[in-house]
C-alpha cells in the first residue's frame, strides 16, 4: 500500500488483524463474515498439516518406512506434492489478506467523501458486469494451476532430486542441488545418448517444419489457381487425412511399412528381399519414413490455414506486378511468401515446437526399441520419446525431469524470442 | 505471341491436374487401403499377398462387436465417446470464456497471464505427466474415465490464443454500443458476441472433441483395466495376425470424425484462419 493517501483507519487497522473486522465494522457483514471465514479455513488447514507440510517440503522425509518393524514411514514424493501445495495455499492467504486489506481502505475512502458503501448484492452484482472477468477466469484459472501449473512445477523440482530409479517410496528421496544436469551432460551413461539424440531433435525439427510448411503452402497454392474447377473436391483429399485420428494413421503406416506387410510383399514378388523398414539397423530409412508420415499428417493442416489466409491477400497488389511484368516466381517470392510468412508466424513457431517435441511418430512407428549406443533409446527417438522411456517406462524419474527442463529451454528460448518480435504480440489492437 | 500463350496455359493446367491427381492419390491411398481391408475376409495381413484383400465379407465389423472376451470393442467405444463428449462439453466452455475473457477485458494481470500461459505451453506436454498421476491416485481419480475428462477440460483453457485472436477480429464498437443502451458485460456476451462467434465455438468443439478422441497416452497411464480402455489404447495392442480387426475398428471410429470434419470444415478454416492471423 505505497501509494495510500489516507492514514489507515481504525477499521482498517482492524482488518489488518482480523481479516473482515473492518468490513464488519463498516455495517458489510456479509463480506466481513467472508472473509473471516477464509482465514479462518486457511488456518486450520496450516495448523492441522499446513505448516508440517511445509517441512515436508525441505526434508522430503526423515523416517524411513519399514515393513518388518511396522514402521509406516515418510513418503518422500507425497511429501513433495503437499509440500507445494501448502506453499499453494499461503499465497492464495497472502492474495486474499492484501486484497481483505484493499478492500477496507476503499471503503474507508468511500465513508471520508460521503459516499455510500456498496451493499453485498450490488458487489455480487458486479462480478457479472464491471468485474466480469472475475467470475469467468477463477474456474479456468483453478483447473490450470491445479492440473498444469502444479505438476510442472512438480516436475520442475523433482528434477533437483535423486527421486527415480532405486530410489523411489519407501526409500528417502532427497535434494540434490544441479547433480542430474551434471550427469546430463558429462556421465558416460547419459551424456552420448544425449547429444546424439539432441542432434537428430533439432535436425528433425527443421527438416519436418520445413517440409511440412512448404508442403502444405504449395498444396493452398495449387488448389487456389485459376485453373482448377472442383476446388471443393480436390480438396476433400486432404480433408480426409487431416480428420482421420492421428494414431490410426500412424499405425497403418506401421502396418504398411511391416515386413508382412504389403510394400515388403511387393519386394518380394520382385524378386528382392524383405526390407525391415523400421527395424533396429534402419537408421536412415525409419527417419525417412518418419519425415514423409509426418508430413502426410500435417500438411492438410497448414494447407487449410494456408487457403483461409491466401484469401485475404489484396488482389490489386498482383495486377500491379503483373502490369509491371513480374513473373509468376516473382510474384510469389516478392508477395505470396513475405505476406503469408507474415502472418503464419505464430503457427510456424507452435509447428515447430509441436513437431521438435513430436512423440507420436516414433513412438508408434518404430517404440520400445533399445539400441546399442543409446541408453535406453534408439536413432529415432526425439528427447521427448527418451523422456518417456526412461521416466514412464523406467522410473528414471529425476533424469527425466532434467531432460523435461533441457527441452523446455532450447524451445521456449527460441520461441520467446520470435513470438516477443513478431508484430502479433505489439500490434495486437491494430485491427480493432 | 497468342498461340504461344495459350500452349503455355494447356501446359500449366495439365501439369496442375497431374500434380492435383497425385496428391490426391497419395492422400486417399491409405485410407482406402484401410477401409478395403477392413472388409476383408481373413484377419491377418500376411494373406494379402498386395494391398488388397482378396475375398471380401462383413465378417471383421461383426466380430468387433460379438467376439469380445479378449478384446471388448463396444466398451472401449462407449468409455471413448463419453470421454470425449465431457471433455468438449467442458473444455469448450471454458475455453471460449478464457478467451473471450482475454481478448475483450483490461485488468492488470492480463498481460502476465498470457506470458505465463506462453512460458506453460513451452513445457513438454506430457512432462506433469507423473506428477498428473501422482495427484489423481490422490484424488482416486485411478481407473476413473471422469479423471480424463477433468485433465482434459482443464488443460483446455492453455490453448485460448486462437479463439483470442478470432474474438479481436469482432469489432469492439458493438459493444461499446450495446454497453450504452445499458446491457451489462454478461448480457454483451451472451447476446452480441456469443451469436457471432459460431465458426470459432464449432472449431474449437471440434478440437476439444477430437482430441481425447484419439489420445493414447494419459488414457494408458491413467486406465489400468481393460474394460476401461478407449479405443486407442484397444488398438494400439492388436498385432499384425488382427490386423483387419485394427483395420475395422478404425474405421468405424474415423468415420464419425471424417463426417464431422466435412460438415463442418467451412466453419473451422474461417475460424482457425480468422484466428491464428492475430493469435
Amino acid at each position: 500500500m505505497q501509494k495510500q493517501k489516507g492514514k489507515w483507519g481504525r477499521n482498517v487497522k482492524l482488518s489488518a488483524v482480523v481479516m473482515g473486522a473492518g468490513q464488519f465494522c463498516y455495517g458489510s457483514r456479509m463480506k466481513g463474515l467472508l472473509y473471516f471465514l477464509a482465514e479462518l479455513s486457511i488456518l486450520y488447514y496450516f495448523i492441522t498439516r499446513g505448516f508440517s507440510d511445509i517441512r515436508g517440503f525441505f526434508t522430503l522425509g526423515t523416517q524411513k518406512g519399514d515393513a518388518w518393524l511396522g514402521v509406516g514411514g515418510d513418503n518422500s514424493v507425497i511429501m513433495l506434492l503437499m509440500g507445494i501445495f501448502a506453499w499453494i495455499v499461503l499465497a492464495v492467504f497472502l492474495f486474499l489478506y492484501v486484497q481483505n486489506i484493499r478492500d477496507v481502505y476503499r471503503m474507508q475512502e468511500r465513508v471520508k467523501a460521503g459516499k455510500r458503501l456498496y451493499t453485498f448484492k450490488e458487489e455480487m452484482a458486479q462480478l457479472l458486469d464491471k468485474k466480469f472477468y472475475i467470475t469467468v477466469l477463477a474456474l479456468p484459472v483453478l483447473g490450470v494451476c491445479v492440473f498444469n501449473i502444479l505438476p510442472i512445477v512438480f516436475m520442475i523440482l523433482i528434477a533437483f532430486t535423486n527421486y527415480g530409479g532405486e530410489i523411489v517410496p519407501p526409500e528417502l528421496v532427497d535434494w540434490v542441488g544441479f547433480a542430474n544436469f551434471k550427469k546430463l551432460l558429462t556421465l558416460s551413461q547419459f551424456a552420448p545418448t544425449f547429444f546424439r539424440i539432441l542432434g537428430w531433435n533439432l535436425v528433425w525439427a527443421l527438416l519436418s517444419t520445413a517440409l511440412n510448411y512448404f508442403a502444405g503452402l504449395g498444396l493452398a497454392l495449387l488448389l487456389n489457381k485459376e485453373c482448377v474447377k472442383g476446388k471443393a473436391f480436390w480438396r476433400a483429399f486432404p480433408v480426409l487425412a487431416y480428420a482421420i485420428p492421428g494414431f490410426i494413421t500412424l499405425l497403418a503406416f506401421k502396418f504398411m511399412f511391416s515386413y508382412g506387410g504389403p510394400i515388403n510383399w511387393l519386394i518380394t514378388q520382385a524378386g528382392g528381399s524383405a526390407v525391415g523398414f523400421l527395424d533396429l539397423d534402419a537408421k536412415w530409412s525409419a527417419r525417412l519414413i518418419g519425415l514423409l508420415v509426418n508430413c502426410w499428417i500435417s500438411t492438410p493442416s497448414i494447407m487449410l490455414l494456408a487457403t483461409g489466409i491466401l484469401s485475404n491477400r489484396d488482389a490489386s497488389l498482383y495486377e500491379a506486378a503483373e502490369i509491371d511484368g513480374a513473373g509468376k516466381w516473382v510474384q510469389f517470392k516478392k508477395l505470396t511468401l513475405p505476406f503469408v510468412l507474415f502472418s503464419t508466424m505464430p503457427v510456424l513457431i507452435s509447428q515447430f515446437i509441436g513437431n521438435f517435441n513430436n512423440f507420436g511418430i516414433f513412438y508408434f512407428l518404430r517404440g520400445g526399441l533399445y539400441l546399442d549406443g543409446y541408453f535406453l533409446a534408439s536413432d529415432t527417438d526425439l528427447l521427448i520419446n527418451w523422456l518417456y522411456n526412461l521416466s514412464i517406462d523406467n522410473n528414471y524419474y529425476c533424469i527425466g525431469a532434467a531432460i523435461s527442463l533441457v527441452i523446455f529451454f532450447i524451445t521456449s528460448i527460441l520461441s520467446l524470442a520470435v513470438y516477443i518480435k513478431s508484430p502479433s504480440y505489439r500490434e495486437e489492437d491494430t485491427f480493432q | 505471341m497468342r498461340k504461344k500463350r495459350n500452349a503455355t496455359k494447356v501446359l500449366d493446367t495439365s501439369i496442375t491436374y497431374v500434380v492435383l491427381i497425385a496428391v490426391s492419390f497419395i492422400f486417399l491411398f491409405p485410407c482406402l487401403w484401410l477401409i478395403l481391408a477392413s472388409f476383408s475376409k481373413s484377419g491377418t495381413i500376411y494373406s494379402f499377398e498386395g494391398f488388397f484383400p482378396k475375398e471380401y465379407s462383413l465378417i471383421n465389423f461383426k466380430r468387433l462387436f460379438t467376439d469380445t472376451t479378449l478384446y471388448n470393442y463396444p466398451k472401449w467405444f462407449l468409455n471413448t465417446l463419453f470421454v470425449a463428449a465431457g471433455s468438449c462439453i467442458l473444455g469448450t466452455f471454458l475455453v471460449i470464456l478464457t478467451a473471450y475473457t482475454m481478448s475483450r477485458f483490461e485488468f492488470k494481470a492480463r498481460k502476465p497471464m498470457m506470458k505465463t500461459t506462453m512460458v506453460l505451453g513451452m513445457f513438454p506436454s506430457f512432462m506433469g505427466m507423473i506428477a498428473v498421476y501422482l495427484l489423481m491416485t490422490q484424488f482416486n481419480l485411478i481407473n476413473h474415465l471422469w479423471g480424463l475428462i477433468l485433465i482434459y477440460s482443464a488443460g483446455a483453457p492453455m490453448g485460448y490464443l486462437t479463439q483470442k485472436g478470432f474474438f479481436d477480429t469482432i469489432p469492439k464498437a458493438i459493444d461499446e454500443a450495446a454497453r450504452i443502451d445499458g446491457a451489462t458485460n454478461f448480457q454483451v456476451f451472451t447476446k452480441i458476441n456469443l451469436p457471432l462467434s459460431k465458426p470459432i465455438i464449432v472449431y474449437t468443439a471440434l478440437t476439444s472433441f477430437t482430441w481425447p478422441w484419439s489420445d493414447f497416452i494419459l488414457p494408458k497411464l491413467l486406465l489400468k483395466e481393460k474394460d476401461l480402455y478407449t479405443v486407442a489404447v484397444g488398438l494400439m495392442n492388436l498385432d499384425e495376425t488382427e490386423f483387419a480387426r485394427f483395420a475395422a475398428g478404425s474405421v468405424f471410429i474415423a468415420v464419425p470424425i471424417v463426417i464431422l470434419y466435412f460438415f463442418l470444415v467451412k466453419d473451422m478454416v474461417n475460424g482457425m484462419a480468422q484466428g491464428a492471423v492475430k493469435g
